[in-house]
């Protein structure tokens, strides 16, 4: 990679980023609203690219190219499909009734909606705990797949560890001195950059194979299973159906997601962003999904995790030197834009829902604390994705699961005023003991009955509910005036 | 019309659509529809179609079921945001 144009873009790619940090250190408010939810201000754009910048991360460039490379054209809908309506949908169903608790009683994160809404230190406790323990490994993982990623594209050239470094450096230049307001920008700037590039990159590609329609005709005749979804083990019906209560309906759980819905300006801005999702994600799912069956015959005989390292090979191997080095900013965006945010959203979990258990933080102490709890998790998660613990990776490996479990609770919490804090406590805790039984083995397979365990663990959680709200104490009118109260004036 | 009724309404065409993801009845077309652009299979160009579906979809829900908030709700906002109840 000596293309001098091409490292003039990079290095041009991340001066921008570092002015984005300065100027966002500037103009940012040192308080707590100010830094972790940008004032509560963001406009339609700005609420629309962090989301789906946050939304979209190593997995979907990486993991699904990878994963459309060995299942065919089917693994669009299988991943996407169901998200590209329910994601948005939730946007509305959880994020519209939060945000207005947010702005009404000043609520920053999940714990304090939910906890406020069971008037729950408990509840609270465990939407903390839950959502630290799936948003870590996570976050682990995304360094490992843009590390891997990076040192892919650049043939070996920089090493993992550095790449990895890289990473988490670039993610801290903006983060730790402008708060969320530094993650938005760069959202736009990338998510912007990141849209026209991958056009290009399509085109290139698509170019270098000798054209769309020449491409199809090539599977169609070396591998016509890969249009087929009735030919694929994978895709089969009881998969498909099961997928569908693990990534699209998590989304809206994610700690990072649920912030930037409450930093939203106003309802109309929440509206604009739910209306245009939909295209966003279809499009880089879209194209994700090309690129990865391209890439079977264009790269023909890779297996299990080199199939994940498709879309770095062919920027590698069809891209002038130019255009590598795009692409490697594109892929360097998409990682780097779910990792700022994820860093912050523990650090504001933390600074916000743990510490002040321990000691009064006023406004600017919670910014200082905040910039300090992202140096820490920053460091305590390149460590660990070094040395790559496979308890992490297997925690991964369901965090989705995990955060869609939690999904029930939430929307209990904001649509069924009889929902009582025990019925939410049980129904966290129950499904999430599940969740770990199967992943980890401890329970036959057969007992999920042929499902995913989010399947059987979701129900569980919705059953759990309902049954042990109906055996507590109804919940006091006060409690439930202060939410219910307000969405009647709201919801008529 | 009862906002209750329009969430019923909002409900059943989230089944809907979930009901057209999960549409395995048509999977057998997959090998018999025409390339959608010369290059688009099936099980492709349908979820370009589910797209435009989903957009109509949230157009339609946005209509039904989610309202703005009157602009006295938050008047209060300023004192509560210094008196709010955390955990």
């Amino acid at each position: 990679m000596t293309n001098v144009i091409g490292i003039g873009l990079l290095l041009l790619y991340m001066c921008i980023l570092v002015a984005i940090g300065v100027y966002g250190a500037r103009v940012s408010l040192k308080t707590r609203e100010d830094y972790f939810l940008a004032g509560r201000g963001l406009g339609s754009v700005a609420v629309f690219m962090a989301l789906f910048a946050s939304n979209i991360t190593a997995f979907t460039i990486i993991g699904h190219a990878g994963f459309s490379y060995e299942t065919g054209y089917g693994a669009y809908g299988y991943v996407i499909g169901w998200s590209i309506f329910i994601t948005p949908f939730t946007y509305y169903l959880v994020g519209y009734r939060s945000w207005l608790l947010g702005k009404k009683y000043g609520f920053a994160t999940q714990p304090q909606v939910f906890g406020g809404i069971f008037n729950s230190k408990l509840i609270s406790l465990l939407f903390l705990v839950l959502l630290l323990y799936y948003t870590l490994p996570y976050l682990v993982v995304s360094i490992i797949g843009g590390g891997l990623a990076f040192t892919t594209v650049t043939e070996g050239m920089v090493p993992y560890w550095v790449s990895a470094m890289v990473l988490i450096g670039i993610s801290l230049i903006y983060t730790l001195p402008a708060g969320l307001r530094g993650t938005v920008w760069t959202d736009v700037f990338q998510g912007t950059l990141f849209l026209v590039v991958a056009a290009f990159l399509l085109s290139a590609v698509a170019r270098a194979l000798g054209g769309f329609s020449e491409i199809t005709a090539d599977i169609v005749e070396s591998n016509p299973a890969m249009l087929q979804r009735t030919l694929s083990e994978e895709l089969a019906p009881i998969n498909w159906f099961s997928y569908s209560f693990i990534n699209s309906i998590a989304v809206v759980v994610f700690p990072q997601i649920y912030t930037r819905i409450l930093a939203a300006r106003s309802s109309a801005n929440l509206k604009q962003v739910s209306l245009y999702y939909p295209i966003a994600l279809a499009v880089i799912f879209g194209v994700s999904t090309l690129l990865g069956v391209w890439g079977s015959v264009a790269i023909p005989g890779l297996s299990g995790k080199e199939a994940d390292n498709i879309v770095p090979l062919l920027i590698h191997q069809f891209l002038t030197p130019t255009w590598m080095v795009l692409g490697l900013v594109v892929v360097l965006a998409i990682v780097k834009s779910s990792i700022d945010s994820q860093l912050l959203s523990v650090a504001h979990l933390v600074t916000d829902d743990f510490l002040p258990r321990f000691k009064r933080i006023n406004s600017q102490q919670a910014v200082l604390w905040g910039r300090l709890l992202l140096v820490v998790f920053a460091a305590v998660a390149y460590y660990i994705a070094l040395i790559r613990p496979a308890a992490i990776l297997s925690i991964a490996g369901f965090a989705f699961s995990g955060f869609s479990v939690m999904l029930p609770v939430m929307i209990g919490a904001l649509y069924w005023p009889r929902a009582t804090a025990q019925g939410a406590c049980a129904a966290l805790v129950l499904p999430a003991i599940t969740l770990h039984l199967w992943y980890l083995g401890l329970l036959p397979e057969w007992t999920t009955l042929g499902f995913m365990p989010v399947f059987p663990s979701f129900v569980l959680a919705v059953i759990t509910l309902i049954v042990v709200s109906y055996l507590t104490p109804v919940p006091s009118p006060e409690q439930r005036e202060k939410t219910f109260g307000l969405f009647g004036q709201v919801f008529k | 019309m009862n906002f209750k009724v329009r969430l019923g309404m909002v409900i059943l065409i989230v089944l809907i659509m979930f009901i057209l993801h999960n549409s395995f009845w048509l999977w057998d077309l997959d090998a018999r529809v025409p390339l959608l652009f010369g290059f688009m299979p099936f099980a492709y160009s349908y979820y370009i179609g589910y797209t435009i579906l989903a957009v109509l979809a949230m157009r339609l829900i946005i209509g039904l079921a989610w309202p703005d908030p009157p602009d006295h709700l938050f008047e209060e906002s300023g004192q509560n945001k210094t008196t709010k109840s955390r955990h």
